[in-house]
């Protein structure tokens, strides 16, 4: 099958199906309604289910309930669905299942804008719904990696047995780019028995599975936590992914930036390499984890002057940079949390307000 | 870039309504349908009824259409970017008086073109065309059944009858010349098979000099980009 032309809710629709994934449960809400448009129409096609919740509430205790009978399951919403969804999320990620979370970020708070947004990063990275626990986070900044990302977003989240956030803002949901897609993954995960109630746990030749995230027992709940953690810290040594631009230049500047701010950002460092200023960039594509060593090493590099972080929001992505950089070089924050997008001439007018002539 | 066009063919007069499914790209074809026509010497007027996707519509390149002179009918700025459907006064007096030339950008799918059915006060007694825009490589108009099936749901949401086919292959950026010439094969198949007229196809204005036009038995309008991502710049409107 050669290239299509799709929308990125259509194709992380589609992308879905072909991870396996024929269990879909959501509420419409701008900026990714098409995903539920699209797949109400597919998932009949291959045998799937798209069940429309009363409200993102009940959507997110579907998931609970779907992923811990050992179904591959996912929804997709934006922002204000995410809110009401993070109970549920904090609820599943204690329960340790796996379900895949799409959010199409429009601009907040409250009841916000339907347009652009990265507002939602710390709700991503930081929590949102309550307790000790994290979000494999990923970013895309095109249409095919958005794609790519929801193939790999359910192995990681079987092999985890933990939510797995794609994180989009409004743009990569309404744009349309040319993508392909690999082949069809196998619609059961391999390792459900380990949670399934369907069933023993083949591991353990007695215990029945139990789906739970009560744990009344203070010593219970702190080796639950511990175990959760040792799942985390594993997540940081290996699943940070980043995409470096221009480093192998004798930048300036260092920018930090992700999903379709960066894409401006590229444009940026290609227009100003033009004009004899050269910038670099880490984009990185997991925000949890966050790649803190890659910006480190490529702030430090001699020549740099500045690290800048470019974001849709008012600034959250920068606490992240300023805790990799560890006060090496200044770090600055521009961006616009309305659902514009600065344009190319703004981030180049940034970048050199922060570098020397 | 004047050379190649169906300016050169024929002006189009009249009312024409330009439908298609979600992301067919009846909004570039609009535009530039109506760029190229007002070169042409003709009064173009073009209404934005999409009221169905809030990102991507006409009302974006309107500034770069009031230069050269086109008239954009897009519901109140104060409403700009609400998402809600919102059916503009403006667009029933528009088509009671209507330019040499007016088109009129509706919604994507069955759900975009139910507004049109509103509109029918307005349309009687008016000869009015309407055309189906087709990307074969868009899901759900890949194949001519589906293409088929698209012009039914259109037809029965706007109580209106399709009258043509504007051919519009592409995959954005990555459009090849082989690419024009598969789509021209696709819609010319779909026109045969629906009896409907291949109105014309579109091409990048970049591909031209790379297409052997004697390959086409209808006119080709080239496409100027205008519905481009934030870090990508609109092709400049030349008169």
């Amino acid at each position: 099958m050669g290239k299509i032309l799709m929308k990125g809710n259509e194709a992380i629709g589609e992308a879905a199906i072909r991870a396996g994934c024929l269990n879909y449960f959501a509420y419409p809400i701008t900026p990714q309604s098409e995903v539920a448009e699209y797949l109400s129409r597919r998932m009949p096609e291959v045998g799937g289910v798209f069940l429309q919740g009363e409200s993102e509430v009940a959507v997110g205790y579907m998931l609970f309930g779907a992923a811990g009978c050992g179904a591959r399951v996912f929804t997709t919403s934006s922002s204000p669905g995410i809110s009401l969804m993070s109970e549920a999320i904090s609820y599943i990620s204690s329960a340790e299942l796996p379900v895949v979370f799409v959010n199409i970020v429009r601009g907040g708070p409250g009841l916000g804008g339907i347009l652009p947004s990265q507002a939602d990063y710390f709700q991503a990275t930081k929590g949102g719904g309550h307790g000790d626990y994290r979000l494999l986070v990923m970013a895309p900044a095109s249409v095919q990696e958005a794609v790519d990302m929801v193939m790999m977003a359910f192995p990681l989240a079987e092999k985890y047995r933990n939510p797995v956030m794609i994180l989009g803002d409004g743009l990569i949901g309404q744009m349309m780019e040319p993508v392909e897609f690999s082949d069809h993954l196998k619609s059961e995960p391999s390792n459900k028995d380990h949670w399934a109630t369907s069933g023993m746990d083949t591991r353990k030749s007695k215990e029945r599975n139990l789906v739970k995230s009560l744990f009344l027992d203070a010593q219970q709940l702190e080796e639950h936590n511990l175990v959760l953690k040792a799942k985390y810290d594993r997540m940081k040594q290996e699943e940070v992914r980043y995409e470096p631009y221009n480093i192998d230049s004798d930048y300036r500047a260092l920018i930090v930036s992700y999903g379709t701010m960066s894409r401006v950002c590229k444009t940026a460092i290609d227009n100003m390499k033009a004009e004899g200023i050269e910038a670099a960039m880490i984009r990185p594509q997991t925000l949890f984890p966050f790649p803190i060593n890659p910006i480190r090493e490529a702030a430090s590099k001699e020549g740099c002057q500045a690290v800048v972080t470019f974001e849709l929001s008012m600034g959250q992505m920068v606490e992240d940079v300023e805790r990799s950089v560890q006060g090496k070089r200044p770090v600055y924050w521009h961006g616009k949390a309305g659902g514009e997008i600065p344009t190319p001439e703004e981030v180049i007018d940034a970048v050199k307000s922060f570098i020397k002539p | 870039m004047l050379a190649i066009g169906i300016a050169e063919v024929e002006k189009i007069k009249g009312i024409f309504i330009i439908v298609g499914n979600f992301g067919s790209g009846k909004t570039e074809v609009s535009i530039n349908l109506a760029v190229n026509q007002k070169r042409a010497g003709v009064d173009v007027k073009i209404a934005d009824l999409d009221l169905v996707n809030p990102y991507f519509r006409t009302r974006e390149a309107r500034k770069a259409l009031a230069k050269l002179g086109i008239e954009v009918v897009v519901p109140e700025e104060k409403y700009l970017q609400a998402d809600l459907p919102i059916l503009s006064p403006v667009i029933s007096g528009l088509i009671r008086q209507p330019s040499d030339l007016t088109l009129i950008d509706a919604g994507g799918n069955d759900v975009g073109a139910t507004v049109l059915a509103a509109l029918a006060d307005s349309f009687r007694n008016k000869r009015v065309h309407m055309l189906q825009v087709v990307n074969p490589f868009r899901p759900f108009t890949d194949t001519i059944e589906s293409c088929l099936k698209m012009r039914n749901e259109i037809e029965r949401a706007s109580k209106m009858t399709i009258d043509g086919i504007i051919g519009n292959a592409n995959l954005i950026d990555e459009t090849s010349v082989d690419d024009i010439y598969n789509g021209y094969d696709f819609v010319k198949t779909l026109s045969g098979e629906t009896r409907l007229p291949l109105k014309f196809i579109t091409a990048p204005v970049e591909l031209l000099p790379d297409i052997d036009m004697g390959h086409f038995s209808c006119p080709v309008l080239p496409i100027e980009r205008q519905l481009v991502p934030p870090w990508k710049k609109a092709a400049d409107l030349k008169r």
